[in-house]
């Protein structure tokens, strides 16, 4: 059974403004404590294609742990998840797609997150979908509590993903201030 | 997902699970922050702009992918890097030597 979440966010910050902050989301020192979670983050490749599509792999270990009784289970509280991303330039989209490697006998989960111009605003503001799908694995040691699990799992991400929109919104404030103090 | 890119992965994994969280002391840490300085500019500057042509942080790349290859004391993963190549531009596949890639093609 796979449980599927979504979320919308509306970044009052242009598309290239906040696709930047993206990149940045992860390695901003002043950031890393609000998304301590976040242990590892090492880019694995990267290839330009010539329409101008880039294409990024990333290695993000993530701690995770989780309820008690899960722990118990699984046995550890790190996971690693592979990130891959696609940045298409010409028509102004970006998209992540994260997965975990680590854990797969107990669960799958998926995050996807795209970032567009708004269509209300779309040379002023960028519309960000995320969803995100969790997969307890039928005949594993989680099975049973599948429900609790993936309840607590869901909290998690939501937590998270209002932490990321946090150190988002920062770093495009932040980059806002350094392009008007260039632009002089 | 290629296998070879599974395999990597893997491997990645049971390295920091040896290391336990030790970010701040990663034994990269400098090289990949450097890269990454190279690239956040590029993407804000260039990229974005429509000026993707020319190769940008390819040393930087360079030297920090030699770091994780170094540190991750694994027998695929030369192979991986190899059928790779040097990423980081449109140019790369000028650096990729196709004999190795070959050869490491059939340890698949």
């Amino acid at each position: 059974m796979v449980k599927a979440y979504s979320q919308e966010y509306v970044y009052k910050h242009p598309w290239d403004r906040v696709t930047s902050a993206s990149w940045r989301k992860f390695a901003d020192p002043e950031n890393k404590r609000v998304l301590s979670h976040i242990l590892e983050v090492d880019t694995l490749s990267r290839k330009l294609d010539p329409t101008g599509k880039l294409y990024t792999t990333r290695a993000i270990t993530v701690h995770a742990p989780g309820p008690w009784f899960v722990s118990k289970i699984v046995g550890q509280d790190i996971c690693h998840c592979v990130e891959s991303t696609v940045v298409d330039v010409q028509s102004r989209s970006m998209q992540l797609t994260t997965r975990n490697i680590s854990l797969q006998k107990f669960i799958e989960v998926e995050e996807k997150i795209r970032y567009d111009p708004h269509p209300d605003n779309p040379t002023g503001w960028t519309i960000c979908q995320q969803e995100t799908r969790i997969r307890i694995k039928p005949l594993s040691a989680l099975a049973s509590m599948a429900e609790k699990v993936e309840q607590k799992c869901a909290e998690k991400f939501v937590q998270n993903s209002a932490k990321g929109r946090e150190v988002m919104e920062r770093i495009c404030k932040y980059l806002e201030a350094e392009s008007s103090g260039l632009a002089l | 997902f290629l296998l070879r890119e599974q395999l990597w992965l893997c491997d990645i994994a049971i390295v920091r699970e040896k290391k336990k969280f030790s970010s701040s002391t990663s034994p990269c840490a400098h090289l990949r922050a450097a890269y990454n300085n190279c690239f956040n500019r590029w993407y804000s500057e260039k990229f974005v702009k429509g000026q993707w042509e020319k190769e940008e942080c390819v040393s930087e790349w360079q030297k920090y992918r030699a770091c994780l290859s170094e540190h991750l004391e694994d027998k695929h993963l030369s192979g991986f890097l190899e059928a790779e190549g040097l990423v980081g531009s449109i140019n790369q596949d000028k650096l990729e030597n196709p004999a190795d890639i070959a050869d490491t093609g059939a340890s698949q």
